[in-house]
């Protein structure tokens, strides 16, 4: 007896309809199995003897769905076209989740590849599409898109802590300028550009935001930051969903027209300048888009005008620059990042293939939420880590949040010898600031003392618990907080974590993620349920990959910060003394 | 009009039946594709320097001809890929003009050097075929991606260009073929194609401009076509 359609199938059937336009139609008729789209994928040559790798069999799941229940073919006779291979159970969607969300990054490489000018990428989003429609979906999409559709941003980020980080940002300004005219707009109607962000900037990289309104600032820009539609991210480009594709993208558009500013200034981020820039206009249904641009033509259009002046020698090392897939293949710009960074650095080395060639970093389609596939996404990750090794670059330079994390995690996991940074970075890094920003006020030597007590012991009379099973790291850990004023105690599993933590009572506590017996997992989740240790804060400092888990995965309350190894200690220090702080202020 | 015997004549008169049959599906065929909604791209044009929707589709056409264009037939097994590609297809068009002319105006078929250019297309291209047909059934990723029409589609024409080439041979009076019964059987064949084609994969022709010029033009908006690469 033929297996019986369930719910779920046949609602995908329904949608199915729906999301089929011309284009989708041409690619889906249009593959002729000539399998040319093969070895341009990532996934392909890393897994080079699993042929369920190729780009056409991925989209080949939507395409027999489409054939069963559109095409003359199919109709008729499915089994002479492989119609007859449709999901029929529940079983079969989770098969297909993993395909569609789990081998592929949708960055469009095969797409160049395909003779037929089959755009397999937007066929993969198709299937995604359905298969969120149904809600079968890995837990850090569901989980993210959750936050997106209700809180406004992707990492759940309040309201409340985004504007905390902003004017945390600005008092930082202010101690570095000595003025506080660096300090960042919020809400300032009239400005002339609005400029919106990655959540991530705000939950685990702030510098970056203090880094643009440097550059804002000296380059005399009239700007702002909004306090609601400041998401520049949006996934529903990762999970198919034009509805919070378009309700994503609206929210930053009617923030710019209730501010009145003249455009939208996008940060570094590949998805977020795609979806903001481009789909989002679509999917919203947008007659008039509201001007638009990355940041990286913002910065570059700074200098080319005299209005920034950036020194190269602050950036001596040999760069490489790596093309985030939504800024090139899928936005056009190739030449401008490059043009930029050779304005603010010494020594560029290209990596190749590049451009509308380049390969994925890994991490695109929302694959960092979703960690069931990371070994398999680092495996893939070899492809790129050649790529890197090839250069010599000490500096990985990319316009990419999302191409910053899957880089720093192939890093790390190929241990080559470089770090990631983003052209923010190197633009704050070798600007030259004239008389109008330089500090305008000379400090009293009172000040002067008490702030370099200030700067040299941020974290005095504050008690801060390490935990790590690895003796170099919690010494290390330790010497830092201790060099910061901080009294230490150290634990090196999750049991003695919870017990010293109840007793000692820490401001904070910096906990591993991955150690024998209790990891930090379990650990925290156990803090946050206990009584005596829920309020205290906890920051993550992790080189294990899955800690993303403990944040999209989460019956308590989200860690207060996360950090990667290695640890920068300016950056460790600066975190555990805003973590602190603000805990304070929301308990007075 | 040249003198055929009454097989021929059958086979020619359902050749062109099948014609105009296939010519009324492939109509329908294109207002079906065309009765679905064309996505607009309501964004304004990605890189001022580089975007161009004329410019992408234009090229997305014409890159079937630019080998260069693409890695997948830029790179050595790649290019060997597209050149046997280009064989195949010079057949195809060989294949058609014989079964057309050889209704119309067999003589000209016979001039040595139309004659000869045919037979070497299409022996060139059954040669071709052949290997596809080694290529789709040994090689497992190939397999993994084939539907039955993959495989009868490959290997009837594999047969339709042996036959080609054989009713050519006939046509010309070269390799000691003489039996008319090639060529009827060829325009039977012939015919089959034609009311098969539009059912099949082998109708990718039809949406091929069509595939090529949207994804030509959505890439030409955003400037990253024509394709950019250092």
């Amino acid at each position: 007896m033929a297996k019986q359609k369930t719910h779920k199938i046949k609602m995908m059937e329904e949608q199915l309809a729906k999301k089929l336009n011309r284009q989708v139609v041409g690619s889906l008729v249009g593959c002729v199995h000539c399998g040319m789209c093969d070895e341009s994928c990532h996934y392909v040559l890393a897994f080079p003897d699993d042929h369920k790798m190729t780009p056409s069999y991925k989209a080949d799941q939507v395409r027999k769905l489409f054939k069963a229940n559109h095409d003359w073919t199919g109709s008729v006779f499915p089994w002479w076209v492989g119609a007859d291979q449709v999901p029929l159970s529940d079983d079969d969607l989770e098969t297909l989740k993993d395909i569609a969300f789990g081998t592929c990054t949708n960055c469009r490489r095969c797409t160049l590849s395909c003779p037929m000018g089959v755009d397999t990428a937007t066929l993969n989003r198709v299937m995604r599409g359905l298969l969120t429609h149904v809600g079968v979906m890995p837990e850090g999409v569901r989980v993210v898109s959750k936050d997106q559709w209700e809180l406004g941003n992707q990492m759940g980020v309040l309201k409340e802590d985004y504007i905390d980080t902003i004017e945390w940002m600005s008092e930082e300004l202010e101690e570095d300028l000595g003025h506080n005219e660096a300090a960042i707009p919020l809400e300032k109607k009239g400005a002339k550009v609005m400029y919106c962000i990655n959540p991530r900037e705000v939950k685990y990289d702030p510098r970056t935001i203090k880094e643009a309104a440097l550059i804002f600032h000296a380059a005399g820009e009239d700007w702002t930051m909004p306090n609601e539609g400041w998401d520049n991210t949006n996934f529903g480009l990762f999970s198919g969903d034009d509805g919070l594709g378009g309700a994503c993208a609206k929210r930053e558009y009617e923030k710019a027209r209730e501010l009145g500013v003249d455009k939208i200034v996008i940060s570094e981020c590949g998805h977020g300048f795609r979806s903001t820039r481009f789909e989002g206009v679509n999917w919203a249904g947008e007659s008039e888009p509201v001007p638009m641009e990355t940041s990286v033509m913002t910065m570059l259009n700074y200098i080319k005008e005299g209005k920034i002046k950036v020194d190269p020698t602050k950036n001596p090392e040999r760069m490489t620059f790596h093309d985030s897939c939504n800024n090139a293949r899928s936005g056009g710009f190739f030449e401008e990042p490059r043009e930029l960074l050779n304005l603010v650095s010494m020594e560029f080395q290209e990596m190749y293939p590049n451009r509308a060639e380049g390969f994925c970093c890994t991490g695109g389609g929302g694959a960092m939420s979703m960690s069931e596939y990371t070994p398999k996404r680092l495996q893939s990750a070899k492809i790129k880590a050649d790529q890197i090794r090839a250069t010599g670059a000490k500096v990985v330079v990319t316009s990419c949040h999302n191409c910053v994390d899957g880089l720093n995690d192939l890093i790390k996991h190929y241990e080559l010898d470089c770090e990631v940074k983003q052209l923010v970075n190197l633009v704050a890094n070798a600007l030259v600031l004239d008389e109008a920003v330089k500090p305008v006020e000379e400090p009293k030597p009172g000040d002067i003392a008490v702030a370099a007590v200030a700067a040299k012991e941020p974290l005095a009379g504050r008690k801060i618990l390490v935990v790590d099973d690895e003796e170099d790291v919690r010494t290390f850990l330790t010497m830092v907080f201790e060099d910061a004023g901080a009294e230490v105690i150290t634990a090196t599993d999750g049991d003695e974590a919870v017990a010293m933590a109840s007793e000692h009572q820490p401001d904070l506590i910096s906990l591993d993620l991955s150690m024998p017996g209790k990891d930090g997992v379990e650990a925290f989740v156990e803090l946050r349920k206990t009584e005596e240790t829920r309020e205290i804060p906890v920051c993550v400092v992790t080189g294990h990959p899955e800690f993303r888990q403990v944040i999209y995965d989460r019956p308590v309350t989200p860690p207060e910060g996360y950090l990667g190894k290695p640890v920068d200690e300016d950056k460790l220090v600066a975190y555990a003394h805003h973590i602190i702080e603000h805990r304070e202020e929301k308990a007075n | 009009m040249h003198e055929v015997s009454p097989a021929l004549h059958t086979a020619e008169v359902i050749h062109w039946i099948a014609l105009v049959v296939m010519a009324i599906v492939y109509t329908l065929k294109i207002r079906w594709l065309l009765s679905f909604n064309l996505g607009k791209d309501k964004s304004a044009p990605g890189n001022p320097g580089q975007s161009n929707k004329q410019r992408g589709a234009r090229y997305s056409l014409w890159n079937v001809a630019m080998p260069w264009s693409m890695e997948s037939t830029r790179k050595p097994k790649g290019f060997i890929f597209y050149l046997s590609f280009v064989i195949f297809h010079l057949g195809v068009v060989a294949g058609i003009s014989l079964a057309f002319v050889s209704t119309i105006a067999p003589d000209f078929l016979r001039v040595p050097v139309v004659g000869y250019t045919m037979l070497v297309f299409l022996v060139a291209a059954f040669l071709v075929s052949v290997y596809r047909v080694f290529r789709r059934t040994l090689r497992p990723l190939m397999r993994l991606i084939s539907t039955p029409d993959d495989y009868f589609s490959l290997l009837m024409l594999t047969i339709w260009f042996g036959l080609g080439a054989c009713t050519q041979a006939y046509l010309m009076g070269v390799w000691g073929m003489t039996n008319e019964t090639l060529l009827v059987a060829y325009l039977y064949l012939t015919s089959f194609f034609l009311l098969y084609v539009p059912f099949s994969k082998i109708s990718h022709y039809l949406y091929y401009p069509f595939t090529r010029t949207y994804i030509g033009r959505a890439l030409g908006h955003r400037g990253s076509y024509p394709v950019v690469r250092g």
